[in-house]
């Protein structure tokens, strides 16, 4: 089976010449995306079982709560979500750029594996026990140096790509890979500051102390959502989309202010985080305000995305994993709505520290990231391994349904429990006296547990349908080659 | 570029291996031993890949199709 794809065009004044893509890297990163995948949901799984019942910590240190815990946010977010934009942001920059992936096959393999030995050294480090605390920041200093330097290939790869395109013209998608790129680079560089206890140890000990700490860690945390989980998703949206759809985006001006707006408004909203802290009122206030405007850009690339379909909504009915990738821009669209209300001080005096948190995060990441993650995917097996098309579309419809409502049961249960805790915490009796116990609010949120856990269950089953689905998309005899290469 | 891109990364990651020996060698706890040795066993497996990869791409220019590494 041939690895590269041949597009033969010609500009205006040259002659017609072939570009020899590098498909190899993007097939290991989609394989990687899809590994992730189950690992990060069967964690998650077992985290929801530990909190509706403590025996499935099953009494070792290394697979309790606190451990597991960030194995399952790293795996969900940097493994699965990592791979699966590096697969996108490799394919998608070749092909509107007409060009090869620059740097060579040698560079492209060490961030390949470059970055998967950084997951899995990161997730034994947490296992282990050793984490700077702070979270989507767990790894120590000597992962972060590592980290950096797979990343600052990364940059290198994909901006010189871009500066070697055939393309007079750079398409919204890498704009928005871009922004990750850099603001990524930014946020670990200044959030991870810190001065190791010997080079030999792992412990360390960030540069910044108190609420200056907590402040560069929301800055970082909140722009983690901003730049890994929005902008770079929204890159691929923008691409993946109008090629399943089989229509231009709906605006592209809007593309244009909607990438500026967000990238903009996004960098200030951390502080959100930190209500009610000893961080000044103003900044609080400066983060809740860059949270509501905030609404406009988010919409405004819903509306883009939707709108899209104009003329093609009729493939929605055909193309489950079309279907896919509308669901995740209404589901962006919802989480970009409710992150907002949550971020009002008034409001988030009810949410904070509740599992209302937990479930608006999974809204995103399970019906944005992960959906939009999956539409890709399901685009891009057949295109890259050269196949009829998928295995079987019936297969995607059960995935669809089955995660849809995995997700349905997460979010609704987790809306309930922590609206239940939030009440249950600011209760005052007659006499003045907090009405209940923390534990009776525990108590209380129990079966809002197990329904969480189900969901869980049920997003896993999804994913292993899809697993199942991909692979057989590729061996099977029934989804036969093509005879013509691939376009852009 | 692929020669050049194989001959830097190469040297890259060979830093790298060494790097990994040293934190291994005066580890004072036990995730810097475990990353400096897999650091260390990174590396070997990584220069073994790009020595393949050269070979194959010679293999491919004499026979003049394209080679299979990984």
């Amino acid at each position: 089976m041939s690895d590269v794809t041949m597009d033969t065009f010609a500009g205006a004044h040259a002659a017609p010449r072939a570009v020899v893509y590098n498909e190899k890297i993007v097939k290991k990163f989609i394989i990687a995306a899809m590994f992730w995948a189950i690992v990060a949901f069967l964690v998650g799984l077992v985290l929801a079982l530990q909190l509706s019942w403590p025996a499935f910590n099953l009494g070792f240190s290394f697979t309790n709560f606190g451990r597991l815990r960030p194995v399952h946010t790293s795996g969900a977010i940097f493994a699965f979500g990592g791979s699966a934009l590096f697969a996108t942001s490799f394919h998608i920059v070749q092909r509107t750029c007409r060009a090869r992936l620059f740097g060579g096959e040698a560079l492209h393999n060490f961030i390949f594996w470059g970055y998967q030995f950084f997951i899995v050294m990161a997730a034994l480090s947490y296992v282990m026990g050793y984490s700077q605390g702070q979270e989507y920041a767990e790894p120590e200093w000597h992962l972060d140096l590592f980290l950096t330097i797979v990343w600052v290939a990364y940059a290198i790869v994909f901006i010189g790509t871009v500066l070697m395109r055939e393309e007079e013209h750079i398409y919204v998608a890498n704009w928005f890979y871009m922004a990750f790129i850099l603001t990524i680079a930014v946020l670990h560089l200044v959030n991870n500051a810190a001065l190791p206890v010997s080079m030999y140890m792992a412990k360390s000990y960030s540069v910044y102390s108190g609420v200056q700490n907590a402040l560069i860690q929301w800055w970082y945390g909140h722009n983690a959502v901003g730049f890994f989980l929005t902008a770079a998703f929204l890159g691929m949206m923008y691409y993946i989309i109008p090629k399943q759809a089989g229509r231009p985006i709906y605006s592209y001006r809007l593309s244009v202010v909607h990438f500026w707006s967000l990238v903009f408004m996004y960098i200030w909203a951390g502080p959100h985080h930190l209500h009610y802290t000893a961080l000044p009122d103003w900044a609080q206030t400066l983060g809740m305000v860059f949270s509501v405007m905030l609404w406009m850009p988010s919409w405004g690339g819903m509306i883009n995305g939707l709108m899209t379909l104009s003329g093609a909504w009729d493939k929605l009915r055909t193309d489950p994993a079309l279907r896919f990738s509308v669901t995740a821009v209404g589901f962006y669209g919802m989480s970009t709505f409710e992150g907002p209300v949550m971020s009002i001080r008034s409001v988030n005096a009810l949410a904070h520290y509740t599992d209302w948190v937990v479930g608006h995060v999974h809204s995103g990441a399970l019906g944005w990231v992960a959906f939009i993650s999956f539409g890709a995917i399901y685009y891009l097996v057949p295109v890259l391994w050269k196949r009829s098309g998928l295995y079987s579309t019936r297969l995607v419809a059960w995935h669809y349904w089955v995660a849809t409502l995995g997700i349905v049961l997460y979010i609704t249960a987790l809306w309930v429990a922590g609206i239940m805790q939030g009440l249950m915490w600011r209760a005052y009796d007659q006499f003045g006296f907090l009405q209940y116990s923390f534990s009776e609010s525990v108590n209380a949120v129990h079966p809002y547990y197990v329904i969480r856990a189900l969901g869980g269950v049920f997003f896993l089953i999804g994913g292993l349908i899809m697993v199942y689905n991909l692979i057989m998309t590729v061996r099977s005899s029934t989804t036969e080659m093509r005879s013509s290469a691939a376009g852009a | 570029m692929e020669e050049v891109s194989s001959i830097v990364v190469g040297a890259l990651v060979l830093i790298l291996g060494v790097v990994g020996l040293v934190l291994a060698s005066g580890a004072l706890d036990s995730e810097i031993y475990v990353f400096g040795l897999s650091l260390a066993g990174f590396a070997v497996v990584f220069e073994i890949g790009l020595i393949r990869a050269h070979y194959d791409r010679k293999d491919a220019a004499r026979s003049g199709g394209a080679g299979h590494h990984v």
